[in-house]
């Protein structure tokens, strides 16, 4: 006989919460202690770059700091270096109009395919994409993390699949911690889809505590630093 | 109080539990493992140490998570049902589950309802509790674990033996024979970055084309709806990403009030657990893919799963246990675990935190040898991030398995069941002693007059100690000498 998993969850969450608001019911939250935070210190904005580029870089990401106009000419000499001949970017994204200025040299391909229509998109992301460049929302000093708000323009999976991936962090759009950027930004009212804060390239430890890059999403992470 | 028990249906866990000191020597005997796990500890605990250098810092943001999970744990029903309204109104969908069994019937009928076959799975310690590889490979759907750790653990048919690194107890050399032996083509070699290439080459495949993701949860807010996931190597984005369903599951202890409660609880946890400021990833999920999204999955699912966990909250000390956040701080520093290795206590969850929550889980009678697993050494409670009396806890525990059957009020599953009658008549008579100034005194004076009858063998003890020598005098004789010779020596002056 199946199990109706409607009515079994139904019958759970009245139970549970029975026995949770039984021990609770009494409780005076106006009366609750006060939660001290710690005080970090305030330093200028350019030591918050620097912390910021020294962090990512301790995590083997590279950063190169360049003029928007200049991402073209950057991006393309990086993949040369790497023998790559295609970059996927998002299509109407932020920066794109710099991005396509990359062709002939480099074939620039737009994420203009849904992934849910087809396996043979999700095989060619796979299989057929070196390298991906993105925008980014912000970026966070004190832990050396880009913010990736992903959108119709550039999906999510535009910044994890192909083992290559650039990302243009504005250095005005930085942070000095995540507390301050949620509340700076009032994040709990606008939160998307998916927001992913990234602070390197993927990596493990599983093996014998030996760090391994590259463990099942980008291999390599350049950062490209406007405005620094 | 009545608690649903079906020995039929005990969970493997329970078994292995009750086999644990035979565990014990099987495991201490093993001097491959023993090596393995002390160079992780050294590691981690080294790792732990470089990242909180500014001691004010650390222990301000320890009260500071202590009281936020405290706060959401004092509303932790009205929280639960904010979380339900707010992940509903985002298009994801909450299941409740009591039982381990019940949440893997739940996602069975979930990946069914979507013709699912194949499941790739991020790092879920909560479905490791549910059994849910088991379950579902018994209905004929595939479950592959895919954080590298996992993915070694499920290739050697092993479980984890540490809540963040499940391989620990392997070396690369036993790695390399691992996959040399399941992976068709796999030149053998220990040279990491190619056994690392080799499970990216292998489940990268998977993540193309598997149907379904199953994921844990490291905190979810209620304020916003959000499911946040902490992780390093990216198979986590890939599994709540790429296929066309992801299911979530977490116990009910997880959900965290507000937005601001993350940047705090993350800075302690992934510091605490790997001496990292930030894990490379964090992602957070408020809803399934919106209209004209190109990617990201059709359905998300969350299951709440209770498995004991409302039996440890009615207790108002107890509950201290569910303020956990995970995240492995005190098994890399208990000498215990360092021992004795992860497997040995047979449960999902090993070292401290595991002696805790199991016997909410599985129940004391199967658990019953874990509470006193302890040297009590205090070195958990000192650097648990939400400062769980870890020690405390134990000592309670240990109480409440030798407490006498029957007594009200009845506080856990299989209490009682570590209490021996004869241990219990030792300790009547010890307190009658203590009561009786004259029995005491003759006691103590026989046994001191007749230590020499004491054996020289006396059962586990002996087997690696000397035996103990009861003194010639009591101490109360000695201190009465003392202060006799004392007031002699000033009358003299």
């Amino acid at each position: 006989m199946t199990v109706n998993i409607q009515q079994q969850s139904k019958i759970a969450k009245s139970t549970i919460l029975a026995k949770l608001t039984k021990q609770v019911s009494g409780a005076d939250y106006t009366k609750l202690p006060i939660e001290q935070g710690y005080q970090y210190p305030e330093i200028s904005q350019q030591a918050h770059i620097d912390k910021f580029v020294s962090l990512l870089e301790a995590n083997h990401a590279q950063v190169i700091k360049l003029d928007e106009t200049n991402i073209a000419n950057v991006v393309s000499k990086e993949l040369e270096n790497r023998g790559i001949s295609t970059l996927l970017y998002g299509k109407n994204a932020r920066y794109c109009d710099q991005i396509i200025k990359i062709e002939p040299g480099i074939k620039a391909q737009a994420f203009d395919f849904s992934l849910t229509k087809k396996q043979q998109y999700k095989d060619k992301l796979f299989n057929d994409t070196p390298a991906s460049i993105t925008s980014s929302h912000s970026a966070i000093a004190a832990t050396g993390s880009i913010v990736l708000w992903p959108t119709i323009n550039e999906p999510r999976t535009l910044s994890l699949v192909p083992p290559v991936h650039f990302v243009i962090v504005d250095a005005t759009s930085l942070h000095s911690d995540f507390a301050s950027l949620i509340s700076a930004q009032q994040w709990q009212n606008n939160l998307p889809t998916n927001v992913v804060l990234v602070s390197g390239p993927s990596k493990t430890a599983d093996i014998q505590q030996t760090l391994a890059y590259g463990a099942h999403g980008p291999k390599e992470l350049i950062v490209l630093l406007l405005n620094s | 109080m009545t608690m649903p028990t079906n020995h039929n249906e005990e969970s493997k866990y329970a078994a292995s539990a009750r086999a644990f000191r035979a565990n014990v020597t099987r495991d201490l005997n093993n001097e491959e493992l023993r090596e393995n796990f002390r160079g992780a500890m050294d590691y981690l605990m080294d790792k732990r140490k470089g990242a909180f250098s500014d001691i004010n810092e650390l222990e301000t943001l320890r009260q500071q998570c202590k009281l936020i999970k405290q706060r959401c744990l004092l509303k932790l029903p009205y929280l639960l049902a904010q979380l339900e309204k707010n992940l509903e109104a985002n298009g994801i969908k909450v299941h409740w589950a009591e039982t381990t069994n019940d949440a893997n019937e739940i996602i069975a009928q979930l990946i069914a309802r979507k013709k699912g076959k194949s499941v790739v799975k991020g790092k879920s310690m909560v479905s490791e509790e549910t059994a849910l590889n088991d379950y579902l490979e018994a209905k004929n759907v595939e479950c592959l674990e895919s954080d590298m750790g996992e993915y070694i653990v499920q290739l050697a048919k092993e479980h984890p033996s540490h809540i963040i690194m499940p391989a620990i107890h392997q070396n690369k050399k036993q790695v390399a024979d691992l996959f040399s032996e399941n992976i068709e083509g796999f030149t053998h070699t220990t040279d990491v970055d190619a056994l690392i290439g080799e499970g990216r080459r292998v489940l990268r495949e998977k993540f193309c084309h598997a149907d379904v993701g199953v994921s844990g949860v490291n905190f979810a807010v209620a304020e916003t709806g959000t499911l946040c996931l902490v992780e390093n190597e990216g198979n986590g984005r890939m599994c709540t990403t790429v296929p066309n369903l992801h299911i979530a599951i977490t116990g009910i202890e997880k959900v965290i009030e507000f937005l601001d409660d993350v940047p705090p609880l993350l800075s302690l946890l992934t510091r605490s657990a790997t001496g990292q400021i930030i894990s490379t990833y964090v992602n957070m999920i408020s809803s399934p893919r919106k209209e004209g999204e190109k990617d990201g999955p059709e359905e998300v699912h969350l299951v709440l799963l209770d498995n004991g966990r409302s039996q440890a909250f009615a207790d108002e000390e107890l509950r201290q246990t569910l303020q956990c956040i995970r995240c492995g701080a005190c098994m890399n520093h208990c000498p215990v675990y360092t021992r004795i290795g992860g497997h040995a206590y047979g449960t999902v969850y090993p070292g401290p935190i595991g002696k805790m929550v199991s016997p909410h889980m599985l129940g004391l009678e199967a658990t019953t040898n874990l509470p006193s697993a302890s040297t009590l050494c205090g070195a958990c409670g000192e650097v648990c991030p939400v400062k769980i009396p870890i020690p405390k806890l134990l000592i309670r525990l240990r109480a409440e398995n030798v407490k006498a059957k029957g007594s009200a009020p009845k506080v856990m599953k299989g209490e009682g069941s570590g209490r021996k009658k004869v241990e219990a008549s030792v300790w009547k008579i010890w307190s009658f002693m203590h009561k009786h100034p004259f029995i005491y005194n003759s006691s103590m004076w026989f046994a001191t007059r007749f230590r020499a009858l004491l054996p020289s063998k006396i059962g586990v003890w002996t087997s690696v100690r000397s035996a103990p020598k009861i003194a010639r005098n009591t101490l109360h004789e000695r201190v009465k000498t003392r202060k006799h010779n004392k007031s002699n020596y000033t009358n003299q002056i």
